[in-house]
This record gives C-alpha cells, structure tokens and sequence, in this order.
C-alpha cells in the first residue's frame, strides 16, 4: 500500500468526530483529499459522472496563472535590479525576484488558510478549494515593497469579510481577492501608492518609481513619447518588463494565462472578449475627443490594454464565476462595462490611476441585478409550464 | 435509367415531407462503449417472476393478493390507491412467494413462482373493426383491467395518463430511456401489423399522434419508417418524450402531452386484439465494452438471472443517466427494460486532480481526453466531493430543454416554488446531465425531479 494513505489511515480516528482533534477535521480532509481525489460512489442518479471537479477546475486556474507568477518574480528581481543601476541576468533576476515574493505569497496563503480552517471547523463543512485561487491572486496584485503585515491583515478582510461572512465560497458577493487588495488599497495608502513599485528602490535616489498610469505628458508633448521617455514603450508594457504590482506588468503572460482559461472553458470567453472590447471601444471614443492631448484620455486602445492591471484583471478577477453574473449575455454586459469603467476611472477620475481593481469590485455588486434582467427576459420567451 | 432516379428522388421528398425533425444543439455529447449487439435471445422461462412498485411514479399501491394465493397470468395484484381501477396485473401463473416491503411498510415488490404452464385470464379481444364502435372512454376501462392502460403516461410529472381529459397531443418514443435501451427495430421486429393497430388505438383519444425515433435506429426501423413522423438526432436525451415535447410544442396547453413506449404500444395492441396479458419483454444488458445481445424475456424476470457474472462492487442500474439502482434479487420492473452494469474504481487516485487525464472522460475541456475521439467507459463513483455552487453554467450548457438548472435549484432550496416553476422547472425531462456535468457535484436532478413530484402530489391535493 502506498505510505502516504498509511499515515492518513493512521491518523483518521483522531480527526474523526470521536476522535481527540474533531475540531480539525476538515484540515485532515483538506490535506487528505489532497493527496487522494476522493471518488466515493455514486447513490442518487445518474450513476456516471463527470470527471471534471472542483479540485480540478481551481488547479486549472491556478495554472494560467503560472506565467505571470513566474513572470512576475523574474521582473520584480530585474526591476530592483535596474533601480540598483545592474542589469541582471535570467537566473539571478528570478532568484531575487522569488526571495521577494514568496514570502508574501506564504504569509496569504498561510493566513488565509487559518481563516478557512477556522470557519470549516466551527461550521463544520469542508474547506472549498476556491481559496487555492484567492491566495495566490491576491499578492500577485500587490507591489512587491508591501510590509508583509499589511498582507496578513489584507487577506484575513478578504477572507473573512469578503467571503465566510456570506457563507463561504459560492456565496460571496465580490471577488475575495480584490476585497482583499481594496482593502489594503484604502487602509494603506502609503503602501500603496508613490514610490512602491520597485523591491529595494528606496535605497537608491533618483528612482520614479510611479507606473505607467500615473503618467501624464506636460507641456503640450506627446503622451506616447513621455511614456517612452520613462521606459513605458508599448513593447515593454506589452511584456512587461516595467514595475507594478508583482502579477499585472506582462500582458502577455496575461494573455497567456486568459486564453488558457478560454480553451479549457474555465474562464468564460463572455467576460474576458466583452471587458476586452469595452476598453477598447471607450477608449477610442476618448481618443477621438478633442482637447485631451498628454493625457491617458489620448492614449488609445492599445496603451490602455497593455498598460496597468486590465488584462490581469479581466482575464483572472472579473472570470471568477462566484461573483460574476450566472447568465451569458450577463456576463457579456459585465465584462463590456467592467471595460467601459476602467477607461472612465482612468480618464475622468483624478483621484484613482488605476481603475480596474474599483470598475470590478463595482461590477460585482451589479452581477445579480443583471442575471435578474436576463431571467426576466428569458421567463418572458419561454412557453409557460405551470 | 433517369425515370428510375427520379422516382427514387420522388420517394425520398415523399418521407422527408412525411418525417419532420428536431434539432438538438446541447445534450450529451460523449461516446459510450457497450452498445447491444442486434443480435436476439430467447432466454428460457425463469423460476420466478416480480412486480416491483419502485418503477411506477408517484403510484399509492393497495394490495389486492395475499401470500400463498394463486395467480393467473393477468391477476391483478395491486392497484393505485389514487384510482383503483388502473392495476397492475401478474405477468406469469403460479403462487405468491413473497409480498416485500421497504420501510414505513411500502410496498417493493409481489414474487410468483411460476407454474408450468400459463393460465391466462381471458378478456373480450378488440379487433380494428370493433375499435371505431366503442367510446376512448370504454376502451382506456378495458385497458385498466387488462393492466395495460399504464402504458400511457402523461407530462409533466410523467404519471399514469389521466383518462378524464383528452390529451393535445401523445408521443410515441420508439427508443427507451437509456443510450442502450432496446433497439427499436428488434422491439418491432414481426410486430409492425400490432403497432399500427395500436397507433389506431391511439388515435381514438388524439387526433395528433407523434412518433419518434432516433437517427441512427431508421435503418433497422426500415419496415416501420412510413409510420414515423419525427425523427430525432443522435444526442441523449434527444429521445426523451419530455425533450421532444419542448422541441415541438408551440402553445402551453400542449404541456399534458401523453406518451408511450414502442413496446408499450405493442402489448397494448396484443392485448386488445387477443384479450391476453402479453408476458414477454426484450431487454438489453450492457457491461462494460462488450457487444452483448437483445434479450427476450418475461416480464418481472429476476435481475440476477439477466446481469450474469459481472464485476464486484459494480452498479446494476435502469438506465446509467436517469435509472435508478436495482438490487441483484430484485426483478425487472414494469417499465424498465435495460440493465447497466457500471464497474467501480480501484480506490483514490494519488493527486487525481493534478493529472493530464487522457483516461478520464469528460464534456468540460479540463482533461486532455477531450482531445481524443473515442469510445469511453465510465465507472460509478462521483469523481470529486459535493462543494457550493459557483455559477460556472456547466449545468445550463448541457440541459437539452434549455432550463438554468443552478438556479432553479437555489429558487427550490429556497422554497420559492413559484420562480422555480417560471423558469420551466416543469419543462424538465430529468435526464440527469445537469448532475452529471456539475463540478460541485451537486445532486441538481434529484433537488429538481423533488420540487417538480412535490408540486404534482400538491397539485392533486
């Protein structure tokens, strides 16, 4: 027999509700149906079923998001590199970047999961697997330089607040995640904002250190050449090779990671095609708009796709199925305004840089209002049966 | 040689004018091993015979037999306490072995040990003449005591048909419920004269007679292929009496629709024109990837004797999508006429949800066996732990009537009834693909099939 299974055999009385851990018997599941998928048998009809489970769904996600993590480690140790005046190579950007960022991941990952143990325990119900993506999503949208307390506090809101208060996974309102960054985003502003992007940059003068949002051409010039001037040019937003939060610079990793969802049908095409479509169609109508020259307003459709967290955004936040709205053309209408919101708070709000964190979150409280006009119009096209 | 082509041509048009067709654009899409082969087998008659209760939906039994009497072929051993003149007789002659009954004393089974020979109760045959003299309702009387009017089921709850009322319209479903049901061309086989008759027959209670088949029975239903009028795609549950109600009606009265089976109308017509009880039954047995053969047995036949020697720890079921479990010393029910034998897995699997999953099937695209285009074997276990429901629409994108099972299911587990029935709760035709396809595992059909029973006894009061 496997050694494995011993040991969870081993341990299963004391887990168990007769046993001296009961409490903690959804940590010994957690871990145990880990290790092995549990399959029992089917009792009720129909007696096949698919293979396709929660586990696997999560892991999927988890998986396109492996570009950007990998991504985001390597640019986070090149970035602190640059601002040190070095450029690095492959191997010691990604090594410096990780000894930055896995230390963030494990303090969300480790608090998180007390928060999920706890509830499971005292509710008495399995852990969900959907905190597997919540962890993991939250510091990829953090800068690197956040103090690691900051984190712990963050995700137990998310946590806690965005989700077990509601009942747990399935039945949370917003995004877990995004609760949790918004929540750092308001608390701390200091941390979140000014000259943050870059791990290990205060030790070093003379280092901007805002992203590419915050810029704002003066003088007449062109916004494109200021950009570029500062190291934005579209190709380097586009792979990302800028600072940001940890997981959002590289648009193509995100793409990566977005079309990876769609083929595997785990991330709904409907909300990431429709978000991608709202910001482009809004942002043209900006750029058409006389008098805005130097501003984010005159920056096009394509600066606004690459630049900032849009596509990591709409690809991994706006997807998650829980706070998104349950029908199709709901999530048409969700993805397109989600889009159209993030080009307003750009353009038209001084107080935010970046507007996809809020235009989502916002979004996720109209979800059930749009499922609910969507199952009007389809009760009114169906033939009654009563 | 043109004439010749023409007048093919001229055929042609004439029953693709004859024969409409639905389409179906979700559903089932994977490949099943285990299809029946087409040959036949007449299996000898067995000891004993059963009339379980379990198949029969939403029936109250009140027994007319005690243990120890003697039957006929044709006896009524229990009738529907609801209307005691609908009764369902014995298929075989003999003595009552055993009454069994489950818990709260409900009613699971009659068993008879077969005698010899049949005895039959014998009733005033029916001839086609005679048909157009008496009333539908004097004909569905002669039914009910022949044991035979309960071929005929009435949606949406899918009871015993309600004589009281003329049906809109009445179904004809050629193929049974299952992907491995009886091929309808061997259910039909040297009996195409009786179906006709019993189409007859059903044209006293309906002017809008329905029969369908599926696309890929037409060859062997070739013989009886003037009679059909719809013919339906190849995708479970495209056959399903409910499914095709939803495809063709066009007006919400049409939602009491009758329907019946090929081998329903069969006996039925047997009946009438012979005044016997009809006993034999065909039936098929799939395992795993062999090609095994139809079956002719007797009705009630012991489970056992039909499933053989199988796997342990194997589910013998009624139909793997929307059967129900059957005990291996039970007998084939009334309206069952399929076994599945589904095995069971060797245990957990180690990080089961971390691999590429070229050996596990699936309608989702989250296993690389979505890639390959072959016949697939399923086994009985759940694959995952029941979880929330996260609104991913697996559920919405499979149902073949079009329904949004999530959120029926959280209208009925929130015991609002009336939004449940808004968004077509009764247009469900509970072929279980819903549950089948939730990553949440979540029992949907079976919270949908009990808001829609609950609403039927409420209904009736």
């Amino acid at each position: 027999m496997n050694p494995i299974k011993k040991i969870f055999e081993l341990l299963e009385y004391d887990f168990s509700d007769a046993g001296k851990f009961a409490k903690l018997g959804p940590l010994f599941d957690a871990t145990k149906t880990f290790f092995f998928l549990p399959s029992p048998k089917n009792k009720l009809g129909p007696f096949i079923r698919d293979h396709l489970d929660l586990k696997r769904y999560m892991s999927i996600v988890i998986i396109s998001l492996l570009p950007v993590l990998f991504f985001g480690m390597y640019n986070t140790g090149y970035q602190s590199g640059l601002a040190r005046g070095e450029t690095l190579d492959f191997w010691p950007s990604f090594l410096s970047g990780a000894w930055v960022v896995m230390p963030i991941i494990i303090v969300s990952y480790g608090v998180g999961f007390f928060w999920e143990i706890l509830f499971a325990a005292i509710r008495r119900h399995p852990i969900s697997e959907g905190f597997l993506v919540t962890g993991l999503l939250f510091p990829l949208t953090l800068p690197p330089t956040i103090p690691l307390w900051q984190v712990a506090m963050g995700i137990s809101f998310g946590v806690v607040i965005g989700k077990e208060i509601f009942g747990g996974t399935g039945r949370n309102i917003l995004n877990p995640a995004l609760t949790a960054r918004a929540f750092v985003f308001f608390s701390y502003p200091v941390s979140m904002s000014g000259n943050i992007w870059v791990a290990g940059a205060d030790a070093v003068d003379g280092i901007t250190g805002a992203t590419a949002l915050a810029v704002n051409a003066e003088g007449g010039s062109s916004l494109f050449s200021t950009l570029s001037d500062q190291g934005f040019s579209l190709s380097n937003l586009f792979f990302g090779f800028v600072p940001g939060s940890i997981g959002e610079t590289s648009a193509l990793c995100c793409l990566i990671g977005a079309v990876f969802l769609m083929v595997t049908r785990i991330g709904n095409y409907r909300i990431i095609l429709g978000g991608i479509a709202g910001l482009i169609i809004t942002a043209i109508l900006f750029y058409f708009l006389p008098g805005t020259r130097g501003t984010w307003a005159d920056a096009g459709p394509l600066y606004h796709l690459c630049a900032g967290g849009f596509l990591f955004g709409i690809s991994f936040m706006a997807t998650d199925p829980v706070s998104a709205p349950g029908t199709n053309p709901g999530r048409w209408i969700f993805g397109f305004l989600i889009g159209f919101l993030t080009v307003i708070l750009r353009v038209a709000n001084p107080a935010f840089a970046e507007g996809v964190m809020l235009a989502i979150l916002f979004m996720n409280v109209f979800a059930p209002l749009l499922d609910h006009l969507v199952l009007k119009h389809r009760i009114s096209k169906r033939i009654p049966n009563v | 040689m043109p004439e010749k082509t023409g007048r093919i041509n001229c055929i042609n048009t004439e029953i693709m004018i004859h024969m409409e067709k639905i389409n179906l654009s979700k559903g089932f899409t994977l490949k099943l091993s285990g299809m029946p082969d087409t040959s036949v087998i007449q299996l000898p008659r067995p000891d004993t015979v059963g009339v379980s209760a379990l198949d029969i939906p939403h029936i109250r039994p009140k027994l007319l037999v005690k243990e120890k009497d003697r039957v006929n072929t044709g006896t009524p051993l229990f009738c529907d306490k609801r209307d005691t003149s609908i009764q369902y007789v014995s298929p075989g002659t003999g003595t009552i072995k055993k009454i069994l009954f489950g818990r709260r004393r409900r009613l699971l089974e009659v068993v008879i040990t077969l005698d010899a020979m049949d005895e039959f109760v014998q009733f005033d045959p029916v001839s086609a003449k005679d048909l157009s003299q008496i009333s539908p309702r004097e004909l569905a009387d002669h039914l009910k005591q022949g044991g035979l009017w309960q071929t005929l089921r009435q949606l949406p709850a899918r009871d015993t048909a309600d004589s009281a009322a003329a049906p809109p319209l009445i179904i004809v479903c050629l193929n049974g419920n299952d992907i491995f049901s009886p091929h309808p061309g061997l259910v039909l086989q040297d009996k195409i004269r009786q179906f006709e008759f019993g189409l007859s027959v059903l044209k006293r209670f309906s002017d809008r007679v329905i029969v369908a088949a599926r696309t890929n029975s037409l060859g062997l239903l070739a013989p009886a292929k003037h009679l059909i009028t719809l013919q339906v795609p190849d995708i479970y549950p495209a056959w399903d009496p409910g499914t095709i109600l939803y495809h063709i009606k066009k007006e919400a009265k049409e939602n009491a629709a009758w329907y019946i089976g090929a081998e329903g109308l069969v006996h039925m017509a047997q009946f009438l024109e012979t005044g016997r009880y009809p006993v034999n039954t065909m039936v098929t047995v799939t395992k795993g990837i062999d090609k095994k053969p139809h079956l002719i047995t007797r009705q009630g036949s012991p489970v056992h004797l039909l499933a053989g020697n199988y796997p342990p720890g194997s589910l013998i079921t009624t139909g793997q999508l929307n059967g129900r479990i059957k005990n291996p010393d039970a007998h084939l029910g009334f309206f069952e006429n399929t076994l599945n034998i589904i095995p069971d897995t060797q245990g957990d699997e180690m990080f089961g949800f971390l691999r590429p999953g070229l050996d596990k099937p699936t309608v989702s695209k989250a296993f690389l066996s979505c890639l390959l285009d072959k016949k697939v074997q399923m086994d009985c276990t759940m694959h995952g732990e029941e979880r929330a429901c996260i609104n991913c629409s697996y559920c919405e994108n499979i149902c073949p009537v079009d329904l949004m099972p999530n959120f029926i299911m959280k209208a009925l587990v929130s015991d609002d009834i009336e939004e449940a029935l808004e968004l077509g709760l009764l247009d469900c035709c509970r072929c279980g693909l819903c549950s089948f396809t939730c990553p949440s595992k979540i029992e949907l059909t079976r919270i949908l099939s009990s808001g829609m029973d609950a609403h039927h006894k409420d209904k009736q009061g």
